[in-house]
């Protein structure tokens, strides 16, 4: 990892895993600032579609930009983008993986761009979250 | 009920300027909620996404949907940065109502919002698309 410019088409990124407990949720809360009930208050949450808690969209996607943060350490953060769809809820208690392969590398205006395919599963397989990013490799 | 203001806003409409300069424990808080044996060193550094997430969290508040008998699902994000944000760095975030039409009774809306450094230089943007149910005709 790091070293971007040695990257291929079909290159797989290095996914985890991660357990995503009420105590991450709440923890994002604080972080982000939503305090929306249906992530922390299990008595409203059972009155929602979801009938329980789910943890915040953005908690996924974050996991997400984390593997391409260390993937691609140099460019990342300088010129990265991500378009993402929030396919399911991640309810609490729940471990899900991340995941990316590239998928094409074209020339451009800023040198060499690696697009990936990108996302998060759910323990059935499904995605909590999919898309793609964009990343300079120069 | 007051009346949210994703019933009535108009595509042009802007939010903002929002302070979205994240502190020190807050980045803290987010370490506790991502983090892992896997994660990068951000070292003084900012996750950017954590960024895009304190102004949606303004945006979602501007528009009304905390709101009583509102549901509120995140549909889609997209996201770009420019260079990386520091710990404590002033963000300003100006977002823009893009789209917001009804079907079948839900509110589509989305909004782009621009991130801007205490000199006024673009240094991200970001685009939320979210789906509101459950609001009263």
């Amino acid at each position: 990892m790091g070293n971007t410019s040695q990257r291929a088409v079909g290159d797989s990124l290095a996914g985890f895993e991660r357990l995503i407990s009420q105590e991450r949720v709440d923890a994002y809360a604080e972080a982000s600032g939503d305090h929306n009930p249906i992530h922390l208050d299990e008595s409203y949450a059972a009155t929602t579609q979801f009938g329980t808690r789910i943890a915040h969209g953005m908690l996924s996607l974050a996991l997400v930009t984390e593997m391409l943060a260390k993937e691609f350490p140099d460019s990342w953060h300088s010129g990265g983008k991500i378009k993402v769809r929030f396919s399911a809820p991640v309810f609490p208690g729940e471990t899900v993986v991340t995941y990316g392969k590239i998928t094409s590398i074209d020339d451009s205006d800023e040198g060499l761009i690696a697009t990936c395919a990108i996302g998060c599963k759910k323990p059935d397989g499904t995605d909590a979250v999919a898309g793609r990013a964009t990343v300079p490799l120069q | 009920m007051t009346v949210p203001l994703i019933s009535t806003a108009v595509v042009g409409h802007e939010f903002g300027p929002y302070d979205v300069t994240i502190p020190a424990e807050r980045a803290s808080a987010y370490a506790a909620a991502v983090g892992g044996d896997e994660s990068p060193d951000y070292g003084d550094t900012l996750a950017p996404i954590l960024v895009v997430a304190a102004a949606l969290t303004e945006l979602i508040e501007n528009l009304g949907l905390f709101s009583g008998g509102l549901q509120t699902i995140h549909a889609g994000q997209e996201a770009s940065w420019a260079r990386p944000v520091k710990i404590g760095e002033r963000v300003n975030a100006k977002g823009r109502l893009a789209a917001n039409s009804v079907r079948r009774g839900n509110h589509f809306a989305t909004v782009a919002v621009s991130y801007t450094d205490s000199t006024g230089a673009e240094i991200g943007t970001s685009s939320t698309t979210i789906i509101v149910s459950g609001e009263e005709s």
